[in-house]
Order: structure tokens, then C-alpha cells, then sequence
């Protein structure tokens, strides 16, 4: 991720979250915090507490984030760049702030007919393939909550539609013949499929590193009966340098009631 | 194949709990924000580096690059670095590390350097590579903070000994890994409990006099790659002075260890200049010396003839270096004063310091920034006096000195004094490549050391040649030391990196040793050459034979990466 679209992310960001931009400039921003985000960012429990006690005056801080050469001139602000834990907090914020959505899609021509909307369940997940060496893939499914068909690429599909958060006029939604849970489930069978079928010669090819290194060690110490503590500490590091690991974490996801023909 | 695949489910419970509240539920952009966010932080590919796009302010040489590369996908994140001073390996760890991080391979972080380099790792760390890593001040900040960086000394401590080895660390990277070459070292038993899941060890000179020391070097990183001591001794060991199956153990260590040379990466490379400079003693001096000299025949001095050597070392280098010793000898032993005490007259006798003047002129005419390498702390002192007598102001650099002072003194070098005095222990560990000029006022008998000590200023970022001077005092044993050997395995012009294999190879225990004996027992002048002609065509001999391995070596890794 380079500075500028750090920056642009970043802006998107506060503006999303109804923060006050008190100073745009291309190589920084001074941000009005709101109090919801004053208390995700700015670590400062003591306070949020002492206030709800004594029900003073909410005071969120200001924010000067620095991300390109030149900095405010009133001095000061935080250098932001990829590897910032500033950065890392409000990726991960967003995890907080983004997670759980209900849209419908927005229809503005109808024929005076009522429209039904479908309901779908979307999730975009990423899978993560983990041994001493690291590979990320990120996925998005949707799944039909009537009739039960999947759809792969969700989210790009959805990212072509209008879509608004209230139910449009002259729409109405159909309830779902699966429960949520079950079309979560669903989703994670599928998922559990595809990654049976993935190519794990990754993960072979881990094992033998690992069995490898193993074998020294084993050598390293076979005259000795009684193992020395050292023994065991590097006989766990090499399990967690090297044991292969896939895990599918959902990074978001939610409802989404879409006219019969959006996906076609 | 049967693999595990843990879902994570935490998001179902929250999501159904929405569900029946009915919200609240995020805006549209919000939940692009946070799938973007993922997106950037995910990896597309086990292989390849990642941290050079995030880095984009750093250039990186390319064998830095491939040393990365070649760490995490052919050492599997445990290695030893072992390029030449100067080639860079902080940037190579720094780049290690951070990709480890990118990748979500690693949090918790411990970077033990020495003292003196606490804060300058740390300081690169954060500016370069955006790595938030804390100087270990408190010990709360073992637990607390994810990059730690700190002494081996501190570390091996208590209370922080215990604290360190709890934590569950990601990469462990150490600097100056050669000083863990003894197994019997509390250091060494320290890092031995560490866990390392990967692990990083610096040196620049992985094996320094003993094959013994890379065994134990490497069997700290991976223990049992070159067996156990057992079958190490039986695999490779020949005698107590040889190896066998050499060929069979380069291929292993060069498993764990990366190894660039200045030739080899294409670099341009500073020039050195060497130049000797005679010093001729003054009447008294070499009185003074001849003196010394013939305590060797006497029956006292048989059993400790290293003394003698000592104090004629001394004497070239000046005469408080050889009062101090003379001093201690007379603590230690009252009844040697009637040899002593004569001796210390003949000290009162020396009026000047034949080298001191030669190395103010010296200075005088440089007339730019000019360290100065003694082996003596007398030396240092009287040469700091000597020169600010001269209106010269010079700032003393000692291994001794706390982590802050050095770096202090490296700041008041740079920014306000013309001279930099430094003892051995100096040598390593500060970068002062802002200086163009060494005068190597005495020499260590250990060649490995001068390696290290134009190393701090012949490297990356050096922009002009580079000048030494020795010193060599006529007609002593200074003098023969640098005709006899030094300069005939060209120690000051070649680049010396193989002389620590040859060293190695050879099973030259330790090299001021032997070098020690040549002196002292040797009957005569022409014996003394003789065997020192033999050492420096063993050496030269070994390098040629070295140095072919080794690019042969080199050109393997460089198709296997093309």
C-alpha cells in the first residue's frame, strides 16, 4: 500500500465514521474525532469512564495524521506509512466498525408493480495457508436463502449494484427459507470442499522440512537419556515453525435483498 | 492429505445476535473499508518478498535481496549472516524481519546486539523499516512491548533472564553472534534456552581460529546439523589440527549460512590505500628496548617469556604502556625489583615518543578526520595529552564504555574533533564511515582483528578511498611481524574474509599464539623468517584453494536463482 492511497484510505476512513476534517492537505489531515472513535483509537479508557461517572462534557481529541513529506505547521502529527501500529489499529477498527451489513438494492424504475427482493447471505472470508511460510487468499460467497444456490465472487458482484440501507419504495422483501445459520454453514461445507481440493503440496513440503529437522535435533541428543529442557523448547519451536495451518476467518458479511434479476 | 481447518465462528454468534436486534448495521463504505484493509494486509504468495514494496524510501542492494530471499525460502527463517563487514547486514536482517512481519509470521520480536548498538538498531529499525522497536529500559517492556531490543548482557540477567525466557518469541536475531562461539559461555547457554522458531545470527566472522566454533555456532541455530559432537569429530575431524571431508562440511554450513564478499557483489568498492611508516627509536628508546629484550635470558623471565614479548610490544607502542606492566609485575612479585626497578630508570630516560611525533606530523598533514587504533589504554591516554598539547582535540573511544557513551563520542567525533583514539575493544560494533583515514598506531597479533578495524570505516557509505597507515617500528618485533607476515599475505590491500576460513582449515588454534611462539623460540633471525615464510605461504596457499570453493560456490546460488 504506497502513502497516497494510504492517505485516500485514510480519508475515506473519518469521513465514513462522521469525523471532521479540520484540515485536508495532500500530505496530511487534522481530524475532529467523534466520541465512538476517540474511544476505538485513542486509548484513553480512564477518561470515557471518569466522564460517564460524573456526566461531564464529552471532549474527543483531534487527530493529526502525517503521511506524506511535508508536515502541518503547527508542527506535530503522526507519521503514518504501511507498517505504522496507527495504521494496524484502524485496519483493524474497521474489522470492528464494518462488520455486519444489511443493504437492499436500490430500484428506482418500477412498472407501479411491487417488486419482491431475495434475500442473500454474502461473507467475505479469508483463508490463511500458514507453516513457516505464509500465503493469505481472500474469498466472497453469497448464498441464496431461498433456494439455496451459492455464488462465488459475491462481493465484485454486489459492487455493481446500487444498493441503499432502507428498503425502497414499492419493495418488498421475501422472508428466507434458510435460517442464516444454516446458510453460514452451508457456505463453510463449500469452503471446506474447495480447500480439500487445493493443491497442499505446501503443506507436504512443510511436514518434510519439518520432519527433517526433527530427525537432527533427535540426533543432536540421542546419547543423552535425560533430555535437557532445551530439548523440549526446540522441539516445540520447530512445531510452531513449521506445522501447517489453515484457517478461515470471516472478515465481513451480512444481508442483502436483491431484485430476482440482479445477478443475471 | 488430512489437514486441519479451524473456522473461525466468532462472527456467526455477533451476526445472528444482529439479526434479532435487528442492527445496528454498518454503511456501505465502512464494510469496503474494512474488506479493503484486509486485502491489504493479506499475502498473495508463499514465495517473494513482500517488505520491498512497503519499504519504498530504502534501496536495497541486490544481494540484499537475495540473501532475504534466500533466508526465508531456502533456510526456512534460520540462518547465519555472515557477509563481510560492511556488505550490510543489519539492512539484511532489517528486511528479514520486517517481511516475517508482513506476513503475519511474526510479533513478538528480540533483537540482542551489543550494548553499544541498542540504540542505533533501534533507531534503524523505526526509521528505515518502520519496525516500532523499544530499547529494553524497564523490564516491563519484555512483556509488554512486541520488538525488543536489547544487550545479551542485560538479557542473561536476572531478573530479566527469567521474564525473557517466558516469552514466546517469533525471531530471535543476534549481532555480533561470533562472541557465542564457546559453548561453556553463560551467554551461549543463555541463547541455548531461547526458543527460537526463527533465528537470526550476525557475524562477520563466523569462524574465527577454530573449526570447534562453528560447530557450536551452528548447532546453537539447528542443533544436529553438523551431528553431535560425536559424530562431528568422526565425520569431519582428522586430527587435532585437521579436517577431513571438508568439501562434505562447507555444503552443510552453507545450508544455514549466507556469506557475500565484496567481490562478489558487484559493488564498487572504496579503494584502500596501505602505506607503512617506518619509526625510527630515539637513542633512549631503543636502550630502553634492547633492555627489555634481554630479560629473556634470564632465568626468571624462562617460565614467562609471553611477558617479555608483551613489554617489547609495549615499548614500540610507548613508554606508560610498558611502565603500567612493569608496575603490575613489580606489585605482583617484590623480589623482582632489582631487574625491574633499572628498567623503570631507563623509562625515566626516554624524553620522547618517537611515534607520538611521527603521528602528529602524520595527523598534521592529513588534515581530515584520522582514527587512531592502539592496543594500550596508557597509549590512548598519553596520545590524547600528546595531542592536545598540539592544539589537536581528540576523543577516546574503549569497549568499556556504556552504550550511550559510545555513541556520544561517535557524535562528538563526527560533529567537533579532528581524532578519534580508540582501543581494540573499539573496534567493534560503531560505524564511522564518515572517516577516510586509519592509523594503525600498534597491530593486533590476531589479523582478524585489523579486518574489523578497517572494516568500520571500508563500507556502504563510504564515499571516498580509503587510507591506512601502520606503524612499524624498525628493528623490533613490530617491525618483523609486518614484514614477515602481514604484508606478505597482503592483509591490508586484499580483502581478507577467506583468512578466517584458511585459519579454520588449518586448525591454527589461535593465531597470536602461534605467531607468539614463532617469536619467542625461535633461535634465530633466520629461523624466525623461515617460519614465518611458511605461515604466510599456508595461508596464501589456502587462500587461493579457498577462494576457487567459494565462487564456485557462489555462481551454484546464483543459477539457482536466476
Amino acid at each position: 500500500m504506497q502513502q497516497h492511497e494510504i492517505h485516500h484510505f485514510l480519508e475515506r476512513y473519518f469521513e465514513a465514521n462522521e469525523c471532521t476534517v479540520e484540515a485536508r492537505h495532500p500530505s496530511y489531515m487534522k481530524i475532529q474525532l467523534t466520541v465512538e472513535l476517540d474511544k476505538l483509537l485513542m486509548n484513553r479508557p480512564f477518561y470515557w469512564h471518569y466522564l460517564e461517572k460524573t456526566g461531564g462534557v464529552p471532549n474527543p481529541l483531534t487527530l493529526t495524521l502525517v503521511t506524506g513529506q511535508q508536515t502541518p505547521p503547527d508542527g506535530g502529527g503522526e507519521f503514518i506509512h504501511f507498517g505504522s501500529p496507527r495504521l494496524h489499529q484502524i485496519f483493524a477498527s474497521t474489522k470492528k466498525l464494518g462488520s455486519f451489513i444489511r443493504m437492499y438494492e436500490s430500484i428506482t424504475q418500477h412498472s407501479g408493480q411491487n417488486i419482491a427482493l431475495h434475500p442473500w447471505l454474502c461473507v467475505n472470508m479469508k483463508t490463511s495457508y500458514q507453516c513457516d511460510r505464509k500465503k493469505d487468499r481472500i474469498s466472497s460467497y453469497g448464498i441464496h436463502l431461498i433456494t439455496g444456490r451459492m455464488v462465488e465472487s459475491f462481493h465484485e458482484k454486489l459492487s455493481k449494484l446500487p444498493l441503499t440501507r432502507k428498503i425502497p419504495d414499492f419493495c418488498y422483501t421475501l422472508s428466507p427459507f434458510i435460517r442464516p445459520i444454516s446458510g453460514l454453514k452451508r457456505i463453510e461445507s463449500l469452503v471446506e470442499q474447495e480447500i480439500k481440493q487445493d493443491d497442499h503440496s505446501w503443506a507436504e513440503d512443510a511436514k518434510a522440512r519439518w520432519r527433517e529437522d526433527e530427525d537432527l535435533l533427535d540426533r543432536f541428543y540421542e546419547d543423552e537419556e535425560e533430555k535437557p529442557e532445551y530439548y523440549h523448547v526446540e522441539k516445540e519451536a520447530l512445531r510452531t515453525q513449521y506445522e501447517p495451518i489453515i484457517s478461515v476467518d470471516i472478515i465481513n458479511g451480512g444481508l442483502f435483498y436483491l431484485s430476482e434479476t440482479a445477478l443475471s | 492429505m488430512n489437514l486441519n481447518i479451524n473456522f473461525n465462528r466468532e462472527w456467526h454468534d455477533e451476526f445472528i445476535k444482529r439479526m434479532d436486534d435487528d442492527g445496528p448495521w454498518t454503511k456501505w463504505e465502512l464494510y469496503n473499508l474494512a474488506l479493503e484493509a484486509e486485502k491489504n494486509l493479506s499475502i498473495p504468495d508463499f514465495l517473494g518478498l513482500q517488505a520491498p514494496g512497503h519499504l519504498p524510501q530504502l534501496t536495497f542492494l541486490p544481494h540484499q535481496l537475495e540473501v532475504a530471499k534466500t533466508v526465508i525460502e531456502k533456510m526456512n527463517g534460520k540462518a547465519i549472516l555472515a557477509d563481510e563487514v560492511g556488505l550490510g547486514k543489519t539492512i539484511e536482517a532489517g528486511l528479514i524481519l520486517k517481511e516475517y512481519m508482513i506476513r503475519g509470521l511474526a510479533k513478538k520480536v528480540l533483537i540482542l546486539v551489543p550494548a553499544s548498538l541498542v540504540l542505533q538498531w533501534t533507531g534503524e529499525l523505526n526509521s528505515k523499516f518502520f519496525i516500532p522497536a523499544v530499547a529494553q529500559k524497564k523490564s516491563y517492556v519484555w512483556e509488554q512491548c512486541e520488538v525488543v531490543v536489547s544487550s545479551i548482557d542485560t538479557a542473561k540477567r536476572q531478573p530479566h533472564r527469567d521474564i525473557v525466557l517466558n516469552q514466546d518469541y517469533d525471531i530471535i536475531v543476534i549481532d555480533e553472534a561470533h562472541k557465542l562461539k564457546n559453548k561453556n559461555t553463560k551467554n551461549y547457554e543463555f541463547v541455548q534456552h531461547l526458543k527460537k522458531k526463527f533465528c537470526l545470527l550476525l557475524t562477520a566472522t563466523p569462524v574465527q581460529n577454530r573449526v570447534e566454533e562453528i560447530f557450536n555456532l551452528v548447532s546453537l541455530l539447528k542443533p544436529g546439523h553438523l551431528g553431535n559432537q560425536e559424530n562431528f569429530d568422526k565425520d569431519f575431524r582428522n586430527d587435532k589440527h585437521s579436517l577431513k571431508n571438508e568439501e562434505k562440511l562447507k555444503q552443510l554450513v552453507n545450508k544455514v549460512m549466507v556469506r557475500n564478499r565484496r567481490e562478489e557483489t558487484g559493488l564498487k568498492w572504496p579503494k584502500r590505500f596501505v602505506k607503512t611508516i617506518p619509526i625510527t627509536l630515539s637513542e633512549t628508546e631503543r636502550n630502553l628496548y634492547s633492555s627489555i629484550s634481554e630479560l629473556k635470558e634470564l632465568p626468571q623471565f624462562s617460565r614467562s617469556k609471553f611477558s617479555v614479548l608483551t613489554l617489547q610490544r609495549e615499548v614500540c607502542s610507548s613508554r606508560e604502556a610498558c611502565f603500567m606492566t612493569l608496575k603490575n609485575m613489580l606489585q605482583k612479585d617484590p623480589y623482582s625489583e632489582h631487574t625491574i626497578v633499572p628498567l623503570m630508570k631507563k623509562i625515566e630516560e626516554v624524553t620522547q615518543n618517537s611515534k607520538a611525533m611521527k603521528t602528529l606530523e602524520l595527523v598534521q598533514s592529513i588534515n581530515d578526520k584520522v582514527i587512531i587504533f592502539t592496543e594500550y589504554r596508557a597509549t590512548q591516554l598519553y596520545l590524547q595529552w600528546y595531542l592536545q598539547q598540539h592544539g589537536i582535540s581528540s576523543v577516546p573511544f574503549r569497549g568499556g564504555f556504556k552504550r550511550s557513551k559510545k555513541e556520544y563520542m561517535t557524535h562528538l567525533f563526527k560533529n567537533h574533533a579532528q581524532v578519534l583514539i580508540a582501543t581494540e575493544a573499539g573496534g567493534e560494533g560503531i560505524n564511522l564511515q564518515f572517516c577516510q583515514h586509519i592509523i594503525n598506531y600498534d597491530l593486533p597479533w590476531n589479523p582478524m582483528r585489523i579486518e574489523q578495524r578497517i572494516g568500520r570505516i571500508h563500507r556502504i557509505g563510504q564515499k571516498g578511498d580509503v587510507h591506512i597507515y601502520n606503524f612499524a617500528t624498525e628493528n623490533t618485533i613490530e617491525e618483523r611481524i609486518l614484514n614477515l607476515l602481514y604484508n606478505k599475505i597482503n592483509l591490508f590491500e586484499s580483502v581478507i574474509g577467506e583468512l578466517d576460513e584458511i585459519l579454520a582449515k588449518f586448525e591454527l588454534k589461535n593465531i597470536e599464539t602461534y605467531i607468539s611462539d614463532i617469536m619467542l623460540n625461535s633461535e634465530s633471525e633466520g629461523e624466525m623468517k623461515v617460519k614465518m615464510d611458511n605461515l604466510a605461504s599456508l595461508i596464501n596457499l589456502g587462500g587461493g584453494i579457498k577462494k576457487k570453493g567459494w565462487e564456485e560456490h557462489a555462481a551454484a546460488r546464483d543459477s539457482s536463482f536466476s
